[in-house]
């Protein structure tokens, strides 16, 4: 019996960043608390973390590797699996070439730096990520417009935040968490929601835009007519450091508000006020989310967004959005050996040349993927490898990607559990949680820190993902380190630490220098803020942003609106489960027994559907059920359902992957992408309702 | 007398359900008992705890007086007495008091008082991240219980 030891680490049950004391006794984590010293979290952890024990040693926990055999999964060493998967991949190389091998994660999970790492020394272009309308998306738009992500600077004082589609305090806000929003919050500054529904944030704004869903990039540049309008701009700041404000400004004047209250069904008056609210309350931080990016105008959106924060000398400032300094750490991309990809390569990357700012980026769209998987075409895909991600349950047209994973030759898939994405593999490789990995945190993310995710115990056969990489890549001839630890080394060199003087210190943060555009510029091709974009023009994209109709809307589609009359959005977001994750974790459960779909009074009433009655929502694309709860703060023409779920109760194969699953409902034909960066259009499509009575 | 007790600030409860969990974890508690629990009206939550009433109805519905002020001043339920009559249960008027349907026996919040006896805050309130959970008391007389408990 030993005594009990405590680690000081660093959350992944989101995207992470929040640190955890971890409480071990016996090689065994007993329990978990946030660590006050955290400058992420401050002690503060969510359900999702603080539920992590239950996860790690829950019994349908996948702790070797495993092959599928005609008699089902067989337990098999790590040897047999590296060298089965290695085997296979080499020979679709010789047969196909390596761009037949699909790489993929889902969430930013830490690991992108190896997966890509992996994929780049195998040569094959065709990363699949949820970056494409996640994050990443955001980094791409950002990076063309004004050089790198802007992010809320809670910490430097805002006097007003501006929520735009995202929930801090229930989700995963990547940068910072919604703890220092409400420190912000709570030292006087003012609050600006714009959400379709009204949650705990839109109870407590100054102000809250209802929007109707998908229409956040007309609504900018709504903002933008007011201000241009009324002249409300810092005017230095335009004449010194915007390209293209005469064509932005031409731009903006087809966004009257008459015209954007009929597109966002905003009162134009609130939009006067919320604008004027915005562009006189200094400094002032936007804070936004994915439904801006997961919609047909991603790039538009987020481009005007920082344009934004430009004009009003918001960008880089103190309490606006600030462009954080990195520690000198080695970046995801340079570890990731994006340059040993051939420019031969580079070119067979799937889509690349219709979506040029997702190439950019180095992903590709799932379509694209799925298309070459059933049809071959432009090549076949022939073999995958997948790592954290179930995109059965969380891509669009969900159908789709289960017929086209069925379909692949040969996939291994990297996970705790079955999954419903899982079950179509041939190889499962059992990954380690945040608890069973060294790693240096957040490297990814754009807030100025790293911070020391330290090992706190081993579980079984499970291997950290970064070391599943390593290892199938030396299998693959390919050059890795002989440990982990020394990869980390490598990661850190050029800060001067080692990985074990790392974990003492806990974390690093960059030397943050506000406004360095006064020196230097922005890193845009014509150093400014690119308002009118010379890449995207280049590309032979609009360089300007603009509002694009949602693409099944009742505006787009009346046809389509006869017989499914009501909005669906279709990403409600839990503060127990993450995306896919998370539903065998009998704490988390309890409190979210079922997927719940809010609909308002009058059209529940209309459909004679009281709360808690299981309901059928429809879409042209399929039918799954929710269970019913009544949410005035929605528009009645608006149906508001959970995504992420299934069932892994449910034993059998799919684990009930078709019944409540929200992305059977939603699109994913090439029309209803963005244009540049071939983001889903994974929140909005039509739906209708009826009571399920055969529940 | 002492009354030290929960305080959970249902203005500022965002509905997070972090509490439910670091409770669930300090207690070692599975499925189905919850000391603490936020009912769910969005855009409104309504945290469910013991508030530690003084008078409290719990402990006089209680036939066998299993529930008990300790010198604390903290209402507690002594397990070694309880019956599992399920008295005490309809008579909390906030719905608080818990039946724990493996071991037969009434269970309640117990204020964390080992955590407070450490100087740390209840496992709830460590975690909220709209800090709105908080132990009440005059402050003296916390100090009180918290160097009683630590004696």
């Amino acid at each position: 019996m030993e005594a009990v030891t405590q680690v000081r680490t660093v959350c992944r049950s989101c995207h992470g960043g929040c640190g955890v004391i971890a409480h071990v006794k016996d090689n065994k984590v007993i329990k978990v608390e946030g660590d006050p010293s955290s400058p992420i979290s401050h002690g503060t952890l969510c359900a999702k973390g603080l539920a992590i024990t239950q996860l790690v040693y829950h019994p349908d926990r996948i702790t070797h590797p495993m092959k599928k055999t005609d008699a089902g999964w067989a337990r098999i060493t790590w040897d047999e699996a590296l060298d089965t998967i290695a085997n296979k991949f080499k020979r679709v190389i010789a047969e196909y070439g390596p761009e037949s091998i699909v790489v993929s994660q889902g969430t930013g999970r830490d690991y992108e730096s190896h997966l890509y790492r992996f994929a780049n020394l195998l040569g094959t272009p065709n990363v699949l990520t949820a970056g494409h309308m996640c994050y990443v998306s955001r980094v791409a738009s950002t990076l063309i417009t004004c050089g790198t992500l802007p992010v809320a600077d809670y910490m430097g004082g805002p006097k007003l935040i501006v929520l735009w589609g995202v929930n801090p305090l229930w989700t995963n806000p990547d940068e910072y968490k919604g703890e220092v929003f409400w420190q912000a919050y709570e030292k006087g500054a003012k609050l600006m929601v714009v959400d379709p529904r009204k949650g705990f944030t839109a109870e407590k704004a100054d102000l809250w835009l209802q929007i109707r869903p998908g229409t956040d990039a007309a609504l900018v540049l709504g903002f933008h007519s007011v201000i241009i309008e009324e002249e409300l701009y810092d005017k230095e700041f335009v004449a010194n450091y915007v390209h293209g404000w005469d064509a932005f400004k031409d731009r903006v004047k087809e966004y009257s508000l008459d015209r954007v209250q009929e597109i966002t069904w905003i009162d134009k008056n609130l939009i006067r006020q919320a604008a004027r609210m915005y562009a006189t309350t200094k400094p002032a931080a936007i804070h936004w989310g994915v439904p801006t990016e997961q919609t047909n105008n991603c790039v538009s959106y987020t481009r005007a967004a920082t344009g934004l924060m430009a004009i009003t000398g918001n960008l880089d400032a103190p309490g606006g959005n600030a462009l954080f300094v990195n520690p000198p750490t080695r970046t995801v991309a340079e570890f990731a050996q994006h340059k040993a990809l051939s420019p031969e390569q580079q070119k067979k990357r799937l889509g690349g040349e219709q979506f040029k700012l997702g190439a950019r980026v180095a992903l590709i769209n799932p379509k694209k993927a799925w298309d070459a998987m059933l049809t071959g075409k432009p090549y076949p895909l022939k073999a995958g490898i997948l790592c954290g991600t179930n995109p059965v349950v969380t891509r669009a047209n969900a159908k789709e990607a289960y017929a086209a994973l069925s379909k692949i030759e040969f996939l291994a898939v990297i996970d705790f559990f079955m999954t419903p994405t899982a079950d179509l593999a041939h190889i499962f490789l059992p990954s380690g949680t945040w608890l069973e990995q060294n790693h240096i945190a957040d490297n990814w993310k754009r807030h100025g820190y790293v911070l020391a995710r330290q090992k706190a115990v081993q579980v079984d056969e499970c291997w950290q993902d970064h070391k599943i990489f390593m290892e199938l890549g030396k299998r693959m001839g390919q050059q890795w380190w002989d440990t982990v630890e020394q990869a980390l080394d490598y990661l850190l060199e050029p800060a001067g630490i080692t990985w074990e003087q790392f974990k003492d210190k806990g974390y690093l943060r960059g030397e943050m220098v506000y406004h360095k555009y006064k020196q230097r510029g922005f890193s845009t091709p014509t150093k400014k803020v690119e308002l009118y974009s010379t890449i995207m023009e280049k590309w032979g994209y609009d360089p300007l942003p603009k509002y694009v109709e949602v693409p099944e809307s009742p505006i787009s589609k009346p046809e389509v609106a006869k017989k499914f009359p009501y909005i669906l959005d279709a990403g409600l977001r839990t503060p127990t489960f993450f995306h896919s994750a998370n539903r065998q974790v009998p704490w988390l459960r309890e409190i979210r027994e079922f997927p719940i779909v809010e609909i308002h009074p009058a059209t529940a009433q209309k459909h004679n559907i009281a709360e808690g009655d299981w309901v059928y929502i429809e879409s042209p694309r399929g039918r799954i059920k929710q269970r019913a709860r009544l949410n005035e703060g929605i528009h009645p023409q608006v149906i508001v359902a959970e995504h992420g779920w299934f069932y892994p109760e449910m034993k059998e194969d799919g684990h009930g992957w078709n019944i409540s699953n929200v992305n059977l409902l939603t699109d994913n034909a090439y029309e209803t992408l963005d244009p540049a960066m071939g983001s889903t259009n994974l929140r909005v499509c039509l739906c209708n309702i009826a009571r399920c009575d055969d529940a | 007398m002492n009354r030290v007790s929960l305080y959970i600030d249902k203005k500022n409860c965002m509905g997070c359900h972090a509490c439910e969990a670091a409770c669930k974890q300090e207690h070692g508690l599975g499925v189905g008992p919850q000391l603490v629990r936020v009912i769910e009206k969005v855009p409104q939550f309504i945290p469910i705890y013991c508030h530690q009433c003084g008078n409290a109805p719990c402990k006089r519905a209680c036939p066998v007086d299993a529930i008990v002020t300790n010198d604390l001043g903290i209402v507690l339920v002594v397990k070694e007495n309880c019956i599992g009559c399920r008295e005490c249960v309809p008579a909390c008027p906030f719905g608080a008091m818990q039946f724990d349907e493996k071991t037969a026996l009434a269970l309640m919040c117990d204020v964390c008082i080992h955590r407070l006896a450490e100087g740390k805050a209840p496992a709830c309130a460590s975690v909220c991240a709209t800090h709105c959970i908080s132990i009440v008391g005059t402050q003296k007389k916390t100090a009180a219980v918290f160097e009683r408990a630590a004696a």
